[in-house]
C-alpha cells in the first residue's frame, strides 16, 4: 500500500523538476587542463595550456579546483632565451609562468594512467589532496586537451597515447559515480573531434579543433623564441575571453560560432548530442569561471534574537533548486522563556515584571540601577566610618 | 626620598596631563589592536560591538565578540559611538578611564598611608622604632600612587582602548576598603571585580584577612617575644585591628567576626543586585546562564587561542581535544593550589597577600595584558620599605622594560611580516612570565627576610 504511493509522489516531483536537472544543482567548477607534450619544440602545447590556466584563473576558478598537468620543461630549458618567462605571442606581453602557478603533475607524472586516476578518482591512498579531482554531483567540469594527436588517440609524452575508446570508458565511470554534472571537452589536436568520437554519457559537450583528416595548425613563430609559441585553436579561443570578464554573460553558442574555419585553417566542430541544454542559453562562464547564484537570506547570526517587529518571509524553499534557507531561532528562545521562570514564586514574579518590561525600559532601568547602586555604595560607607 | 606636598601634587597633575597629549595621538599608537593591551575580554573595540548587537536586538555575545558584563554596555557603549570632528576616536572613554586611574590612584595613596599608621604602632608597640630610622621611612602611599600613575604600562592601558582600568579600580577598591575596614565598599570592589573578570574571587581570602586582623603587620610570635607598653594607652584608633595581648599567652590576634560577617552580608547583597540588573538586561537573550555561559565560562574555557602574553594560548593551541578539559583544570588549579601555603605564611601581611596573589593572578589568568600588570607593579610601591632589601631588582626593572620592547617587535615579525613564527612571540611570554616569577618569589622571600629581621633585633 506504502509502495505505489511513494512511486507515484515521486513520479510527480520529477514531472515538476526542470528538465535540465533532476535532483542536483550546480554549485562548483573544475578544471582539468593537461598538455601531453614535452621537449623544446612543443613550446605552444605548453604555452596553450598555461594561457588557458591564466583564463580560467581571471575568471574566478581557484587553484584548489584546477588540476594542470605540464611536462613543464619549457621555462627553465637551457634553450630559453627567457629563463622562467612563457609567452604565447611574440609581443612578449604577457608572461604566462608568474607567480601563481600551481602545476599539480608535472614532468613524467603526466602519464596516461595518471590522467585516468584523476579522472575516474581511483588513486592510491598516498596522494594528496591538490592532485585529486573532487568533484561531486554539482559540479561543471572543463577539461582541456593539447598535443600531438591523430585518429582516435592522443600523443602521452612521445611514448604512450590515449585513445578515444578510453577516454570514452573514463566519463562512462564519471558519470556512473556522479562525478560532475556537466562536461565540456575541448580539444587541440591534429584530427582532435575523432577524440571524442566514442562518447556516450549524457551531459557531455565536446569540442575538437579539427575534424578527421585535417591538421592543427600553430598560430605564428616567434623569432625570439625560435618556436612557435601558440597555436591557432587556442589563439582564437583567447581572443574571445580577453573581452570577457566574470560579470559577462556571453553564451557557448557565441564562443564555438566565433571560430572561423578560414582563420583557423581546420574546422572546428562541436559534439552536442549528448548535452541538453541548447548553447545559447549556457554562459561561458559555466565552464570557464566560476559565478554562483547567491541566495539572500534574512537571518542573522544564530543565537538569541528577539522576535523581529517586522513580520519577513522566514523559510524560503526552492523546489527547482532543492534549496531550503536558514530560519531564525525566535521559536527556541520563546520557549527557552517559558522553561526558566516557571520555578517558584520569584521568578513568577519576576516574570509579570518582565512582561511589563520591554527592551528599552529595561537598558533605562540598567542605567538607573548602576546609579542607586553607586548611590547606596556612598551611603554605606559613608555610615560605617 | 621625600616628597613635598607641592611636588606630589604638580607630579599626579603631570600624569594625567601626559594621559591626555597621549590620547591625541592614540590613533597613530594603534594601541587597541595589539594583544598586549587589549584582550578578548577587556577590548573597548570588542564592546563597541556588543553595543551595537545590543542595539539591534541581538544577544550581545553572539557572534563571539564581546564576553565582558552586560552592565558596561549601557555605560561605555554610547561613549564609544560618539564622535567629535577631528579628534581622535574613543575620546571619550579614554577620558572616563583617566578620571578612573586618577581616583585608583587616590585609593593606593589613602591605602598606603593606613599601612604607615598601622606599621609605625606595631613597631612602637615592639620597642623598634629604630627599625624605621635605618630602613628608611618613605612615604609609601605617595610613592605607590605616583608609580602607579607614571608606570609606562599604566599609560598605555589607559590610553589603549581596554576597559582594564575599571577592573583595577574595583580591585584596590576591595583592598582599600578592606584596609579601612569598610566591609560594604570593600564587598562592592571584590564583586565588581569578580563579575568583570573571574579571577579576583580569590581575593576574598585577603579581603576578609584584612578585615578581620587590620593591615600589615609583623608576625604574632614578636608580640610574645617583645615586651609591649603596659599601659595600653597606643590601642589603636581603627576600630578593625583589634591586636590585645592576653594574659596566658594565647594568640595575640584577635579575629574581629563582626566586620567579616559584614563583609560577607554585604557582598551577597550586591551580588544580587549585580545578577538582577544582569538578568534585567539580558531577558530576552537567555538571561544569566547565557551571560556566564558567554563570560565566565569564556575565560575558563580558553576558547579563544589568539596570542597574548600570556601561557595558555600556545599550549592550548596543540592540546589534544581528549585532554583539553584535563589541562584546562590543570591550569586553573595552578593558581588555587599557592593560595593556601600563601595565606598561612604570610596571614600576618594581608596587604602584601593581596599583592602576591593579583601577581599570581595577573601572570597566570587566561588573558592577561599589561593592565594586570600595572596593578600588582602600582602595589609593590605600597611595601618599599619593606622590599628595600629586594634582591633582584634591577634585573627585573631592565627585564620588564626588555620584555615590554621585544614583545611588540617579536608580534610584528611573526604575523605582519611573516618572517618570523609563533615561538619567537611565546619566547617573549615565557620570558614575561619567568620575570613575573622571579619578582613573586624574591618579594615573598624579602618580606620573610624582613620579619626575620625585625625578630632578630627583639631578641638581640
Amino acid at each position: 500500500m506504502a509502495r505505489p504511493c511513494i512511486l507515484f509522489l515521486l513520479l510527480l516531483f520529477l514531472t515538476f523538476s526542470s528538465p535540465s536537472c533532476a535532483s542536483t544543482v550546480h554549485n562548483n567548477n573544475w578544471a582539468v587542463l593537461v598538455c601531453t607534450s614535452r621537449f623544446w619544440f612543443n613550446y605552444r602545447h605548453m604555452a596553450n595550456t598555461l594561457s588557458l590556466y591564466r583564463t580560467v584563473k581571471r575568471l574566478g576558478i581557484p587553484d584548489e579546483r584546477i588540476i594542470l598537468m605540464l611536462a613543464d620543461d619549457m621555462a627553465c630549458n637551457a634553450r630559453n632565451s627567457y629563463p622562467a618567462q612563457v609567452f604565447n605571442n611574440e609581443n612578449h606581453m604577457l608572461n604566462l609562468y608568474g607567480d601563481n602557478v600551481e602545476v599539480d603533475y608535472r614532468g613524467y607524472e603526466v602519464t596516461v594512467e595518471n590522467f585516468l586516476r584523476v579522472l575516474t578518482g581511483r588513486h592510491e591512498t598516498a596522494v594528496p589532496r591538490s592532485k585529486r579531482l573532487l568533484s561531486d554531483e554539482g559540479s561543471h567540469i572543463l577539461l582541456y586537451m593539447t598535443g600531438h594527436g591523430g585518429d582516435e588517440f592522443l600523443k602521452f609524452q612521445d611514448n604512450e597515447e590515449l585513445q578515444s575508446h578510453d577516454l570514452a570508458d573514463v566519463v562512462k565511470q564519471m558519470k556512473e559515480k556522479n562525478r560532475f554534472k556537466e562536461l565540456l571537452i575541448m580539444v587541440d589536436t591534429c584530427q582532435a573531434v575523432t577524440l571524442f568520437s566514442q562518447l556516450q554519457s549524457p551531459g557531455v559537450l565536446a569540442i575538437g579543433s579539427s575534424k578527421k583528416g585535417e591538421n592543427s595548425y600553430s598560430h605564428h613563430l616567434d623569432s625570439d623564441i625560435g618556436v612557435s609559441v601558440v597555436d591557432r585553436f587556442t589563439y582564437y579561443t583567447l581572443a574571445f575571453f580577453e573581452k570577457l570578464d566574470m560579470y559577462s554573460n556571453a553564451s557557448l553558442s557565441s564562443l564555438f560560432n566565433s571560430y572561423d574555419p578560414h582563420l583557423l585553417m581546420s574546422t572546428a566542430s562541436y559534439r552536442e548530442d549528448l548535452y541538453e541544454r541548447p548553447l545559447s542559453q549556457v554562459p561561458v562562464t559555466n565552464f570557464f569561471g566560476s559565478v554562483m547564484k547567491t541566495v539572500h537570506t534574512d537571518s542573522a547570526y544564530t543565537g538569541f534574537s528577539m522576535e523581529p517587529e517586522i513580520h519577513v518571509s522566514l523559510v524560503n524553499e526552492n523546489i527547482e533548486d532543492g534549496r531550503r534557507v536558514l530560519q531564525t531561532k525566535t521559536t527556541q528562545t520563546q520557549e527557552t522563556k517559558h522553561n526558566a521562570t516557571e520555578s517558584c514564586p520569584f521568578h513568577a514574579w519576576l516574570k509579570v515584571l518582565q512582561d511589563k518590561l520591554d527592551n528599552e525600559n529595561a537598558d533605562k532601568l540598567v542605567v538607573y540601577g548602576l546609579g542607586s547602586m553607586i548611590i547606596l555604595l556612598v551611603i554605606s560607607s559613608w555610615f560605617s566610618v | 626620598m621625600a616628597l613635598t606636598r607641592r611636588s606630589y601634587w604638580a607630579l599626579a597633575v603631570g600624569s594625567l596631563i601626559f594621559r591626555l597629549i597621549l590620547i591625541c595621538f592614540s590613533d597613530d599608537l594603534n594601541l587597541g589592536s595589539r594583544p598586549e593591551v587589549a584582550t578578548p575580554v577587556t577590548s573597548l573595540r570588542r564592546l563597541a560591538e556588543g553595543y551595537w548587537l545590543k542595539n539591534s536586538s541581538m544577544s550581545p555575545y553572539s557572534g563571539s565578540m564581546y564576553h565582558g558584563s552586560p552592565l558596561l554596555l549601557p555605560v561605555l557603549g554610547p561613549l564609544t559611538i560618539k564622535r567629535v570632528e577631528g579628534l581622535p576616536s574613543h575620546l571619550f572613554c579614554s577620558s572616563i578611564f583617566i578620571i578612573i586611574d586618577f581616583i585608583t590612584a587616590m585609593l593606593i595613596r589613602a591605602t598606603g598611608q593606613k599601612l604607615i599608621s598601622t606599621n609605625h604602632q606595631s613597631l612602637q608597640r615592639l620597642n623598634l622604632s629604630c627599625v624605621q630610622e635605618t630602613t628608611g621611612c618613605t612615604n609609601v602611599g605617595d610613592l605607590a600612587s605616583l608609580i602607579f600613575l607614571w608606570n609606562p604600562f599604566t599609560l598605555i592601558t589607559c590610553v589603549g582602548s581596554s576597559t582594564s582600568p575599571i577592573d583595577n579600580l574595583m580591585v584596590v577598591l576591595a583592598i582599600y576598603g578592606a584596609c579601612s575596614g569598610l566591609p560594604s565598599l570593600a564587598a562592592f570592589g571584590w564583586v565588581v571585580a569578580t563579575h568583570l573578570s573571574l579571577y579576583p574571587a580569590i581575593l576574598v581570602i585577603p579581603v576578609i584577612l584584612l578585615l578581620g586582623y587590620g593591615p600589615d603587620v609583623p608576625p604574632s610570635k614578636l608580640f610574645l617575644l617583645g615586651k609591649s607598653d603596659e599601659s595600653g594607652s597606643d590601642y589603636p584608633s581603627d576600630k578593625t585591628s583589634s591586636k590585645q595581648r592576653s594574659k596566658d599567652g594565647s594568640p595575640i590576634y584577635l579575629f574581629s567576626w563582626r566586620p567579616a560577617l559584614c563583609f560577607i552580608l554585604w557582598s551577597l547583597i550586591w551580588s544580587s543586585y549585580i545578577f538582577f540588573l544582569s538578568f534585567i538586561s539580558l531577558k530576552e537573550f537567555g538571561g544569566l546562564s547565557e551571560m556566564m555561559k558567554k563570560t565566565h565560562g569564556f575565560i575558563l574555557n580558553v576558547e579563544d587561542l589568539s596570542p597574548n602574553i600570556g601561557v595558555f594560548w600556545y599550549f592550548f593551541a596543540e592540546v589534544f581535544e581528549f585532554f583539553r578539559s584535563f589541562f584546562l583544570i590543570v591550569f586553573h588549579i595552578n593558581i588555587l593550589f599557592m593560595l593556601v601555603p600563601l595565606v598561612i605564611r604570610l596571614r600576618h601581611r594581608p596587604c602584601f597577600l593581596a599583592f602576591v596573589y593579583i601577581a599570581i593572578m595577573s601572570m597566570l589568568k587566561s588573558y592577561p595584558s599589561v593592565g594586570d600588570s600595572a596593578l600588582y607593579l602600582g602595589l609593590l610601591g605600597l611595601f618599599a620599605n619593606e622590599l628595600a632589601e629586594m634582591r633582584f631588582s634591577f634585573f627585573l626593572l631592565c627585564g620588564y622594560f626588555g620584555i615590554s620592547l621585544l614583545s611588540p617587535v617579536m608580534h610584528n615579525l611573526w604575523i605582519w611580516r611573516g618572517t618570523g613564527n609563533a615561538n619567537f612571540y611565546f619566547a617573549t611570554g615565557i620570558a614575561y612570565a619567568s620575570l613575573q616569577t622571579v619578582l613573586i618569589v624574591e618579594s615573598v622571600s624579602t618580606i620573610l627576610k624582613h620579619d626575620r629581621m625585625l625578630r632578630n633585633k627583639l631578641t638581640a
